[in-house]
C-alpha cells in the first residue's frame, strides 16, 4: 500500500512539473532573450542568421566568409538541403510558422510568394541593382520576392583527351552529338555516363534539344504563359524535340543500367576517364578536379536538329529571399544588400562559376567554358521550369519520372510528356 | 484502499502517457481526417470543404494504387522472409556452442546502424557501376551483372532484401529469448518418446515461440508498411515509380508538391490499410493462440 501512494505521489508531481515545463517555455524564452540582450550590450553578441540552401556550402565558401568580414553582427548558420527533399524540409517548416531567415528559393518562388511566406523587397533599394532578366522569375504583380543569385546552367562536360585521342570535335548538331556517341561506343569507350537513378539529368537534358528546337522560334514565345492556364500541352509541343532526344536511348547511348547510377557514382565514372561526357553544372567542377587533376575538363551546350551555338539549360536558377516571419529582419535585409555588391557576386561566381544578374558586373569564366561562350552570348540559356512555369518542380518532377520509365521500356516520350501535362493541370486545379 | 480507489490511482498512473499520446496521436488523426476534405494545400493557405474529391483522384490515380500494392508486397514479403530466418537462427543459435554467442552479436550488429546509413551504404554495394561489389561477386563467379536498383522489377526487392539483413538479427534475439523460456523438460520428454529433432521443433518449439511471433510478425508487418527511409535512401522510389511505396508518395504529394488535403487523404487510407491488415493477423494469430492452448 505504502509503495502505491509512493507511486501516486510520483505520478502527481510529474504531471504538473511536465506542465510547467510546458507552460513556462516562453518565460524561459524570454528570460534566455532578456540574457542575451543584456549579454549583446556587454560583448557585442552576434544575431544568427539561418540560411536554408540547397546548393552545398562549398559552392558558397567565399561568399559566406566575405559576410562573415563584412558582417561582423551576423553569425550566418547555413543549412544545406539536398533538392531533393528542399521542399519536404522548408514547406513544412514554413506551414508550422516557421522556417529560416533566409531561404535558396528557385522555382517555387512565386508560389511561396503568394502564400504570403517571403517578405516584399519591392521597397528596398537592392532589388534595383539587378537587371529585370534576373528578378522577373521573382516577382509576382510587379513586387519583387527574392534578388538572385548567380545564373546556373548545365551543358555537356567532356574529357577533351578523350576527345583527341579519338580524332572527335565537339558536336554542332543534335545528329553530330548522336553520332560521335555512336563512334566512341564503336571503339569500345563509353560516351557519355549518367545518374540516371535521379529523374533530373534526363529531364534536363531533353530540355536541352527543347530549348534548341522549340524556344528557341519566334512563334513559340508565350508559350510557357498558355502552359501555365493549361491553354496549350506539352504533348503537343514538346513531343518532336523530346522524341528525336529519345533516339540516344534507341542508339543504346543510354542504357538501362544508368538507372542504378546516383548522382556521385556518375560522377566518378566521368572523372576517372570511364566515361567521354557527364551532362551536369559548375558545381561539379571541383569535386571532379579533385578527383582528377590532370582532367583536361571542357564543357559545350546541347547541340540543336539545325547548326547553331547551341543551348544550355539554366537561368536565374536561385534566389535569395527573406521568411515573411524573420524576428531578424534588418539583418536579412543587410544580407541581401551586400549580396547586391560585385565583391560578393564575384564572391559567389569564385565558388560556382556562371554569370551575374548585377549590373556592371563582368565575367570571365574561363577556359573550361570556351566551347559554350557563343551560347552564352547569345542568351541561349533557359530552364522553363524555374523561369516560368507556376507549378514548375512537381511537373519537371512527373517528366523526369516518367523519362525513367521511358529508358526502362515501360513508357513512350508521348506518354512522358502526358504525365507532365497531366501533374500540371492537377497543381493548377489544387490552387484553385 | 479499496478496489475503485486502487483503480483510480492505476488511472492516474498512465495519465502522463496518455496525455502525451492524445496530444501527438490521437489529436494529429483526427486532424488529418477533418484536412483530407479539404482543398488545402501549403501554398494556398485558405482552405475550404470539398467533400471527398481528394478520395475520388486518389483512387482514380494507377501511381497510388500501384504504390499501395507495393507497400502491401513489401509487407509481407519482409514480414514472412525476416520471421523464417529469424526463426531458423534462433533455433540453431540457440544450441550451446563456443562460436553461438559471437555469431549471435553478429547477427544483431546491423540494427544498431541507421537505416539510411545502411541505405547509402547498400546503394554502393548494389551500384551498376564498375566498381559495385555485388556485381563484382558475380562476375568473379562468371555471371552477368544484374542492375539492382535501376531494374523495375527488382529495385524493389533489393531494397527489401537490406532491410531483411538489418533487421533479421533483431527479431532472432526475440525468438532466442522466448525459446529460451520453454521449459526443457518437455524437449526431454520428447526424446524419451523417440521424437526427432524436427518433431520437437515443429511440435514443441514452434507452437510455443506463439509470444515471440506474434510481437515480430506485428512489428515487421506495420514496419514494412510504414518504409520510407529505406527505399528514400536507395531508390528514391525509381525508377520512375516503381518502388514508390504508400509513405514516399504521401510525403512527394504532401510536400514536395504542397499538396497537404490530398496527403492527408492518402494518410487516411494508409490508416485503414494499416488497421484492417493489423486486424486480420491479429486475428490469425489468436486463432494459433486458440490452437495450442
Amino acid at each position: 500500500m505504502k509503495k502505491k501512494w509512493i507511486s501516486l505521489m510520483m505520478c502527481t508531481a510529474i504531471i504538473p512539473s511536465m506542465l510547467v515545463g510546458c507552460g513556462n517555455s516562453a518565460s524561459s524564452d524570454t528570460s534566455t532573450n532578456n540574457a542575451t540582450t543584456e549579454g549583446s550590450k556587454a560583448s557585442d553578441k552576434k544575431v544568427e542568421i539561418r540560411v536554408m540552401a540547397y546548393n552545398a556550402e562549398t559552392t558558397r565558401a567565399t561568399y559566406l566568409k566575405l559576410l562573415e568580414e563584412k558582417l561582423p553582427n551576423i553569425k550566418v548558420i547555413f543549412e544545406f538541403v539536398a533538392l531533393d527533399n528542399f521542399n519536404n524540409v522548408l514547406n513544412s517548416q514554413l506551414q508550422a510558422g516557421q522556417g529560416p531567415d533566409i531561404i535558396e528559393v528557385g522555382g517555387e518562388t512565386r508560389l511561396l510568394a503568394n502564400a504570403g511566406y517571403l517578405m516584399d523587397l519591392t521597397g528596398e533599394e537592392f532589388p534595383s541593382k539587378y537587371a529585370d532578366a534576373g528578378l522577373a522569375p521573382y516577382s509576382v504583380n510587379g513586387k519583387v520576392f527574392a534578388t538572385p543569385l548567380q545564373s546556373w546552367y548545365e551543358g555537356i562536360f567532356y574529357n577533351k583527351a578523350i576527345f583527341r585521342d579519338n580524332g572527335i570535335q565537339v558536336p554542332k548538331t543534335f545528329d553530330q552529338f548522336i553520332q560521335i556517341q555512336k563512334d566512341l561506343l564503336a571503339k569500345g569507350t563509353k560516351p557519355q555516363t549518367m545518374g540516371a537513378q535521379s529523374w533530373e539529368p534526363m529531364m534536363k537534358q531533353s530540355i536541352g534539344l527543347v530549348n534548341n528546337d522549340f524556344y528557341s522560334k519566334a512563334e513559340n514565345k508565350g508559350f510557357d504563359e498558355k502552359f501555365n492556364t493549361g491553354e496549350v500541352k506539352l504533348a503537343d509541343a514538346w513531343l518532336p524535340a523530346v522524341e528525336k532526344w529519345s533516339s540516344l536511348i534507341t542508339e543504346g547511348i543510354l542504357t538501362k543500367d544508368m538507372l542504378g547510377l546516383s548522382y556521385d557514382q556518375a560522377l566518378d565514372e566521368f572523372a576517372t576517364g570511364k566515361a567521354a561526357m557527364w551532362e551536369s553544372g559548375p558545381w561539379a567542377v571541383n569535386t571532379i578536379m579533385e578527383k582528377n587533376p590532370n582532367m583536361e575538363l571542357g564543357m559545350f551546350p546541347i547541340p540543336g536538329s539545325t547548326e547553331g551555338p547551341g543551348w544550355l539549360i539554366g537561368g536565374p536558377g536561385s534566389a535569395l529571399a527573406i521568411n515573411a516571419k524573420t524576428s531578424h529582419k534588418a539583418e536579412a535585409l543587410e544580407i541581401l544588400a551586400l549580396t547586391a555588391t560585385p565583391e560578393a557576386q564575384q564572391a559567389l561566381i569564385k565558388d560556382n562559376a556562371g554569370s551575374s544578374f548585377l549590373k556592371g558586373v563582368e565575367i570571365d569564366l574561363g577556359e573550361i567554358y570556351k566551347d559554350s561562350e557563343e551560347a552564352f552570348k547569345a542568351g541561349n540559356v533557359y530552364a522553363p521550369w524555374t523561369a516560368a512555369w507556376i507549378s514548375g518542380n512537381p511537373v519537371v518532377e512527373g517528366y523526369g519520372k516518367s523519362l525513367q520509365e521511358v529508358l526502362a521500356g515501360i513508357k513512350t516520350p508521348k506518354q512522358a510528356l502526358e504525365e507532365a501535362d497531366k501533374v500540371n493541370d492537377t497543381m493548377r486545379e489544387s490552387l484553385k | 484502499m479499496n478496489a475503485k480507489k486502487r483503480d483510480r490511482v492505476f488511472l492516474f498512473m498512465i495519465l502522463p502517457a496518455f496525455i502525451g499520446f492524445v496530444l501527438l496521436f490521437i489529436l494529429p488523426t483526427i486532424m488529418s481526417f477533418a484536412y483530407s476534405v479539404t482543398n488545402w494545400s501549403v501554398y494556398k493557405p485558405n482552405y475550404k470543404f470539398i467533400g471527398l474529391d481528394n478520395y475520388v483522384q486518389l483512387f482514380t490515380d494507377t501511381k497510388n494504387i500501384a504504390a499501395i500494392k507495393h507497400s502491401v508486397t513489401y509487407a509481407l514479403v519482409i514480414t514472412l522472409v525476416q520471421n523464417s530466418l529469424a526463426i531458423c537462427f534462433a533455433v540453431l543459435l540457440t544450441r550451446k556452442s563456443i562460436m553461438a554467442n559471437m555469431v549471435k552479436s553478429i547477427f544483431f550488429l546491423p540494427a544498431v546502424l541507421s537505416v539510411l546509413v545502411v541505405g547509402f551504404l547498400f546503394q554502393y554495394i548494389m551500384t551498376s557501376a564498375d566498381y559495385g561489389l555485388l556485381n563484382s561477386i558475380i562476375r568473379f563467379f562468371g555471371g552477368s551483372p544484374v542492375n539492382w536498383l535501376g531494374n523495375e522489377k527488382i529495385a524493389l526487392y533489393s531494397v527489401l532484401s537490406t532491410q531483411v539483413w538489418q533487421w533479421t538479427g533483431w527479431s532472432m534475439v526475440i525468438y532466442i529469448a522466448n525459446l529460451k523460456s520453454i521449459d526443457s523438460s518437455l524437449y526431454e520428454a520428447a526424446e524419451i518418446d523417440g521424437a526427432s529433432k524436427s518433431q520437437s521443433f515443429r511440435h514443441i518449439s514452434l507452437p510455443l515461440l506463439y509470444p515471440a511471433a506474434s510481437f515480430n510478425i506485428l512489428m515487421s508487418l506495420i514496419g514494412g508498411l510504414k518504409v520510407f527511409d529505406a527505399v528514400f535512401a536507395m531508390t528514391k522510389g525509381g525508377p520512375g515509380y516503381a518502388s514508390e511505396t504508400i509513405m514516399t508518395t504521401l510525403i512527394r504529394e504532401g510536400f514536395n508538391s504542397g499538396r497537404t488535403a490530398y496527403a492527408s487523404a492518402f494518410a487516411v487510407v494508409f490508416f485503414v490499410i494499416v488497421f484492417v491488415i493489423s486486424k486480420i493477423i491479429t486475428f490469425l494469430l489468436n486463432k494459433w493462440e486458440e490452437k495450442i492452448s
